[in-house]
């Protein structure tokens, strides 16, 4: 499995949204174990007002990110192929605002 | 190793199988309330599958049946033996079946037949072992077991499956199909041996170092009862042995070289008296008696045992073994286990006997691998047969390496085949022999080769123009026309061929020759071929030539993707690919795959290009070509989408390495190396890849496949060919008359190459257009560069990168569709927005009932509803 960083620009109205849509990708995702796994994701602020996310995810192809998109009905804007990390320091725990 | 049928509990106490038990119940339920489960139940050898497998049969209600078969480790084992064995189990009609050398797919129908009479189990043990014609029933029961209230067990070693083992094709196909399951296994932990040791006087963690958790070494050890532990396998079971007498030591001997059981007559035969001794073994636990006679308890046991014989002694019992089973009191002897015995013997006038005999059978049912297994064998002891005896096995041995999907080895062994007809003085022998290389030659790209093959075929026939042979030779050549395109030649030596054939009651040829005529028919005129072929699919079907009606589909559907005929590619690949599964005719089907992936591709299906050219590549099948092709349309979907990997997919196609001589192909390579190349803007690059194949094509006169590479190089504004003589789907853009191409490729309904010649136009609208389909299709790069191109021309209202029209929303609605949907939603009729959008009526019908589709919905409300709910209708 190789890791991609997935763009989903302003794929959501608000968080609620956004948090159904996480679900339908966590079960989705159990149905294709051997093709996709979520790391993790960044949700984005959007200028219009939506949000969107960057997601990290490791999957077996760029088809398969596609096909888990597709069943969970998730937006994809772009598809990068991730071949090295630099790790600096780990992500800051979350804070609720 | 042999299940003992019906429901015998063995008392032994199994421990951490809890799992694999409850998986198994869980299967069995499920196929008890009708819908069918395929259990792959996999692990070591010696881990206990079969103990697993008994201990869940003991658990089974005792209305259901029980049928079981197994494989046996012959060197080459028997066709469709488990089948055999588990017909003494079934009706009456099975076991007919399999008496009269039946197909893999008459044998399926059989054993579902029997199955679906209501609860039953189906076990079939040691896959791995498995002949070639029962993993194609296994396949179609996997492929179809949802819809039979059965449930099949199957088990396998999996610490013995090489990267080419058959069965491994065999998994990866039953692993997705949604009625299969896998289970494994696992040795025991090192707290379950400590407990199996308790009350022994063993030190239990050196009994788990050395076993390693495998319960049947474990066994055997606890069972020696030493003091100290065996180091291998072979040495605790021959512990056992050692306590016998030397008369139940000889009986054991003669049960191991016979794998997979020796009934008690042949054991009496073989042994004498000493077969008295055959409670002794029973006894003390080394054999076991089961429904075909006297066996080792495990397959482990046996192998040690033979393993120790001495070689004299080994000969000695294969020998005894040959003349008892030649010679059986009921019934007809086992060719394939006399064929076996005859060569451990070495005894070359019985393998020559029973080996081509064994193999004819085999290649009756359709185990391929088998038939060539066994011709090999007879030609190992044909050393002193006259020349035209092993012309013989060697041209069989090649067909049966062919079917078995080894071009290389058929070749290969065709050629010996050749230079024996040619020393036997048969001249029309040697004939038939080159036109049937010339199609293996064929396969794999190796023209000039096969151009040879049947110049020399078409001189040796002169002599004989009415015989069987001329007319193989004709229908060769009648293809070879075809494919160099003298469609006149074609049909002529076709029609010719077909008729000889038919005269001399050689009805393959004679199908195969209609099938080359339909084929150029149908380059013709596609009504005429496509009637002809129809005809010929179905006459064939009738008289069993399926791998010819396979032919005929495939190239129905590929003239239909060469043409961009989707209609032509979509009815016939599916069936095509229908056809080749239900008769697991291998090469075909990835042929077709390949096509389909292609077909796809053109139309703008990418989600499915994907899908199916990553079916093919799963699939281990050795043969260049389709890899190739379906590594090219993955590139080409990921370029266009702008994912990806589309660089390392066509660096995998160029190291699959295609026959030179394989134009399609190379054309193909090079096109798709362009693509990328013009989508990341480097026309240095274009050159590069383009100037060489181009050259090539020139010089062949090949002139629809330069026109193909000289498209790429007008894109980059490359240096294109002074003459014009531009030719095929790619002439119009090849001469930088943009307008004209994007028309040919909306009239041939493919949406990206319509998109890419409209955005060369440098007219707004078109660009407009273009952007549009490439925003539907998902086409990133494309899409950029027209917006860039857009911007350019002063074009007010483009939108900069990328906004939530650009993406696939959840629906999947266009951009126009959601025009459309709004517009519902504001409570319009489809009269007013058809004014509205100024379209037709008809097109806004068509792009409501495209909404209600993709919605789910059934009526403008529902849609209404539904788009609201998924956020595809903006808040407003």
């Amino acid at each position: 499995m190789d890791t991609y960083v997935i763009l989903r620009r302003s794929g959501w109205k608000d968080g609620a949204e956004l948090g159904e849509a996480a679900a339908r990708s966590t079960a989705e995702g159990e149905r294709m174990p051997d093709d996709i796994a979520w790391i993790r994701s960044y949700v984005l602020e959007e200028r219009d007002g939506r949000v969107g996310t960057v997601c990290i995810y490791q999957a077996s192809s760029p088809e398969a990110i596609r096909r888990h998109a597709g069943e969970a009905v998730l937006p994809v804007d772009e598809i990068v192929k991730v071949v090295d990390t630099v790790f600096v320091r780990p992500d800051p725990v979350p804070t609720t605002a | 190793m042999t299940i003992v049928s019906g429901r015998a509990d063995t008392g032994e106490r199994l421990l951490e199988r809890d799992d694999v038990l409850a998986a198994l119940s869980g299967a069995y339920a499920e196929a008890r309330a009708g819908t069918g489960r395929l259990v792959l139940v996999s692990g070591e050898s010696g881990v206990g599958k079969t103990s697993v497998v008994r201990a869940f049969l003991a658990g089974v209600s005792r209305s259901s049946r029980v049928l079981a078969g197994g494989c046996d480790p012959l060197f080459t084992p028997r066709p469709l033996g488990p089948f055999a064995d588990l017909a003494s189990g079934a009706g009456e009609r099975l076991r007919e079946l399999l008496l009269r050398d039946s197909t893999p797919s008459e044998v399926f129908e059989e054993v579902r037949e029997e199955l679906s009479s209501g609860s039953n189990v189906l076990v079939l043990e040691d896959l791995h072992w498995a002949d070639e014609a029962s993993l194609d029933v296994i396949r179609l029961l996997g492929r179809r077991i949802e819809g039979i209230p059965a449930l099949v067990l199957a088990t396998y070693r999996d610490d013995e499956l090489e990267r080419t083992h058959p069965l491994r094709v065999v998994l990866g196909e039953l692993g997705a199909f949604a009625g299969a399951e896998s289970v494994r296994i696992e040795p025991l932990s090192a707290e379950a041996v400590a407990r199996l040791a308790e009350g022994y006087d063993l030190d239990p963690y050196e009994l788990y170092r050395l076993t390693s958790g495998n319960p049947f070494y474990v066994r055997e050890v606890l069972d020696a009862g030493g003091e100290a532990i065996p180091e291998t396998v072979r040495s605790a079971v021959l512990a056992r042995t050692a306590r016998l007498s030397d008369e139940a030591v000889s009986v054991a001997e003669s049960v191991s070289v016979a794998p997979p059981n020796l009934d008690a007559w042949t054991l009496g035969r073989v042994c004498g008296d000493a077969a008295d001794s055959l409670d002794e073994c029973i006894s003390g636990g080394v054999l076991v008696s089961t429904d075909g006679g006297l066996a080792f308890r495990h397959e482990l046991a046996r192998l040690a045992v033979e393993e120790s014989l001495s070689p004299t002694r080994r000969l000695e019992l294969h020998r005894r073994v040959l003349t008892a089973l030649e010679d059986p009191p009921l019934g007809t002897p086992d060719l394939a286990r006399l064929a076996h015995h005859a060569d451990a013997a070495g005894d070359a006038d019985a393998v020559l006997r029973y080996a081509p005999a064994a193999a004819e059978r085999a290649l009756s049912v359709g185990a391929f691998r088998e038939a060539a297994a066994q011709f090999a064998r007879a030609l190992r002891f044909a050393g002193d047969q006259p020349p035209a005896e092993r012309a013989s096995f060697l041209e069989r041995r090649s067909r049966a390496c062919y079917l078995a999907d080894d071009q290389v080895e058929a070749i290969e062994v065709m050629g010996e085949a050749i230079e024996c007809w040619k020393d036997a003085g048969a001249g029309l022998s040697q004939a038939r022999a080159l036109a049937e290389l010339n199609w293996y030659l064929n396969c794999r790209g190796l023209h000039t080769l096969s151009q040879e093959a049947i110049a020399e075929a078409s001189e040796l026939v002169a002599d004989h123009p009415k015989s069987r042979e001329a007319a193989s030779v004709y229908s060769t050549q009648a293809n070879m026309r075809r494919l160099e395109g003298d469609l006149e030649g074609c049909i002529r030596l076709a029609r010719a061929a077909a008729e000889i054939a038919e005269q001399t009651g050689d009805t393959r040829t004679a199908a195969e020759a209609l099938v080359t005529l339909g084929v150029a028919e149908l380059s013709r005129d596609k009504h005429i071929g496509r009637e002809i072929l129809e005809r010929t699919i179905a006459d064939c079907r009738a008289s069993g030539e399926v791998t010819e009606a396979a032919r005929a589909l495939n190239y129905l559907g590929i003239i239909g993707v060469f043409r961009y005929d989707h209609e032509l590619a979509n009815t016939h690949l599916p069936a095509a690919l229908e056809h080749c599964n239900a008769h697991n005719l291998d090469l075909w089907r990835i042929n077709a795959l390949a096509f389909t992936a292609r077909s796809q591709l053109d139309q703008g299906r990418w989600a499915e290009a994907a899908e199916s050219a990553r079916l093919l590549l799963e699939d281990p099948r050795e043969s260049p070509w389709p890899h190739h092709e379906a590594l090219v349309v993955l590139a080409l979907v990921r370029g266009r989408r702008g994912d990806p990997g589309a660089r390392e997919a066509l660096r995998e196609a160029r190291e699959v390495g295609v026959s030179p001589e394989e134009h399609y192909a190379i054309v193909a390579l090079a096109a798709a190396e362009a693509e990328l190349a013009w989508l990341e803007g480097n026309p240095q690059e274009i050159d590069r890849v383009t100037a060489p194949v181009l050259a090539s094509a020139v010089s062949r006169g090949a002139s629809d496949e330069a026109t193909r590479l000289t498209y790429w190089r007008q894109l980059a504004a490359l240096e294109t060919s002074a003459d014009d003589h531009f030719s095929g789907p790619y002439a119009a853009g090849a001469a930088g008359d943009w307008r004209e191409d994007a028309a040919r490729w909306e009239l041939r309904a493919c949406p990206y190459e319509t998109a890419l010649a409209l955005s060369q136009t440098g007219d707004v609208e078109a660009l407009m257009q273009a952007l549009e389909i490439s925003r539907e299709l998902g086409a990133r790069p494309l899409a950029a560069r027209i917006g860039r191109g857009l911007r350019e021309l002063g074009a007010n209202g483009v939108p900069r990168g990328p906004r939530p029209s650009t993406r696939e929303n959840p629906a999947r609605l266009t951009a126009r569709e959601l025009e459309v949907l709004t517009l519902v939603s504001d409570g319009l009729r489809n009269a007013e927005i058809a004014d509205r959008l100024v379209v037709s009526r008809r097109t806004v019908d068509h792009h409501v009932s495209a909404i209600l589709r993709k919605l789910d919905a059934r009526t403008r409300g529902e849609a209404v509803a539904a788009a609201t709910e998924l956020g595809v209708l903006e808040d407003r």
